[in-house]
């Protein structure tokens, strides 16, 4: 964020940024906002970000009209709200991006998977059949989550309330499929003489496993959406 | 005008904001503040999660720009954006219509036709 730094720095791990945290209104009421929020962190970055760049427009706006700097900043914090209004609607739209964040996890991990059942297939046959089913679950988890949260889709109807919950754990129970898959590929392989297939297998679902399991565990830290009765007010 | 009732709203009024051209977050604040002659209570911190969201929706698009010696994420209204910001308008037009009808009534009942006449009843063209 170049351009902030030289009156606001966000970072405040210091005593000395501490002092300054509490005395000024647009850096505490920022570090407030960022402790109360859960979502990925680039996504979140940008909108506490956009935030701060805002307190300083309007601080600078009221600077403009003659209020000192410490007044201005200080009535642009509060005609933005408190941060106990601001943080359901900011968590409300971090929940959904840590959502679709579990579901672009879960279609990277499908190549994965279809590779790991072809080998697997290969050495033991039908026995490969949860992978397929593993492959199966991460692909509708995706296409369903992201269909239904951007897009034409959304903009028709609104995102059920649940789908967040039911992406955490659905999400979970395909990671944990996938490390039962590899601790079990792993010990079929020294049983089988095609075992460099199994041990291949192996590892590329602790590969789908560590990329899913990441995002699966911050989704199901993200607080379920407070209900909005004016959501979806948009036409479709 | 009331903060609840503005954000029903906030929606419409955001894109309706963008509809001439990009801004970035607090001069669309800003434009609908002027716009309204100030008379709309915004709680301004709301509306960066909103233009977070229209951006999901596909109703905007955003980027960073160097705005003044600051850089600033900058929102451009998209088809989509356009197309619902039409029917947006058309909605509330069609409301003010229904609700203003309904309101201006008392000033019509002169022109009733007199009491104990039969009620008029509305059916549907067959």
């Amino acid at each position: 964020m170049s351009g902030m730094s030289d009156r606001a720095p966000l970072d405040v791990g210091d005593a000395r940024g501490q002092g300054r945290q509490q005395s000024d209104p647009v850096v505490a009421y920022t570090a407030e906002l960022r402790a109360a929020l859960v979502g990925p962190a680039r996504v979140k970055s940008r909108m506490v970000a956009e935030i701060h760049d805002g307190l300083l427009d309007a601080t600078d706006a009221y600077v403009g009209e003659g209020v000192p700097r410490a007044e201005a900043a200080r009535r642009a914090v509060r005609d933005f709200g408190t941060v106990a209004e601001l943080v359901p609607e900011c968590q409300r739209e971090l929940t959904v991006a840590q959502t679709r964040h579990t579901a672009r996890a879960a279609a990277r991990c499908v190549p994965f998977l279809l590779v790991c059942w072809a080998l697997t297939r290969t050495a033991v046959g039908p026995a490969a059949a949860p992978l397929a089913l593993l492959a199966a679950v991460s692909t509708v988890l995706a296409a369903v989550t992201l269909a239904a949260t951007g897009g034409a889709l959304a903009r028709r109807f609104p995102s059920p309330r649940a789908l967040p919950r039911v992406v955490a754990w659905t999400g979970t129970g395909a990671s944990l499929g996938m490390a039962v898959a590899t601790l079990a590929l792993a010990c079929t392989a020294f049983l089988t003489a095609q075992w460099p297939l199994l041990v291949l297998a192996g590892a590329l679902s602790a590969a789908s496993h560590a990329v899913l399991s990441t995002s699966v565990r911050v989704c199901r830290r993200c607080p379920a959406p407070a209900a909005d009765p004016l959501d979806g007010t948009l036409p479709g | 005008m009331k903060t609840e009732a503005v954000r029903g709203h906030l929606d419409g009024l955001l894109l309706a904001v963008l509809e001439p051209g990009p801004l970035h977050g607090y001069a669309i604040i800003t434009a609908v503040q002027e716009r309204s002659g100030g008379a709309l209570e915004l709680r301004t911190g709301t509306v960066y999660p909103a233009l977070n969201r229209l951006e999901r929706l596909g109703l905007l698009e955003s980027d960073w720009q160097s705005v003044g010696e600051r850089r600033r994420r900058c929102y451009t209204l998209t088809d989509a954006g356009r197309r619902t910001l039409a029917d947006e308008r058309t909605a509330w037009q069609e409301f003010t219509a229904v609700i203003g009808a309904v309101l201006d009534a008392p000033s019509r009942t002169g022109t009733r036709t007199s009491a104990g006449s039969a009620p008029v009843r509305t059916r549907p063209a067959t």
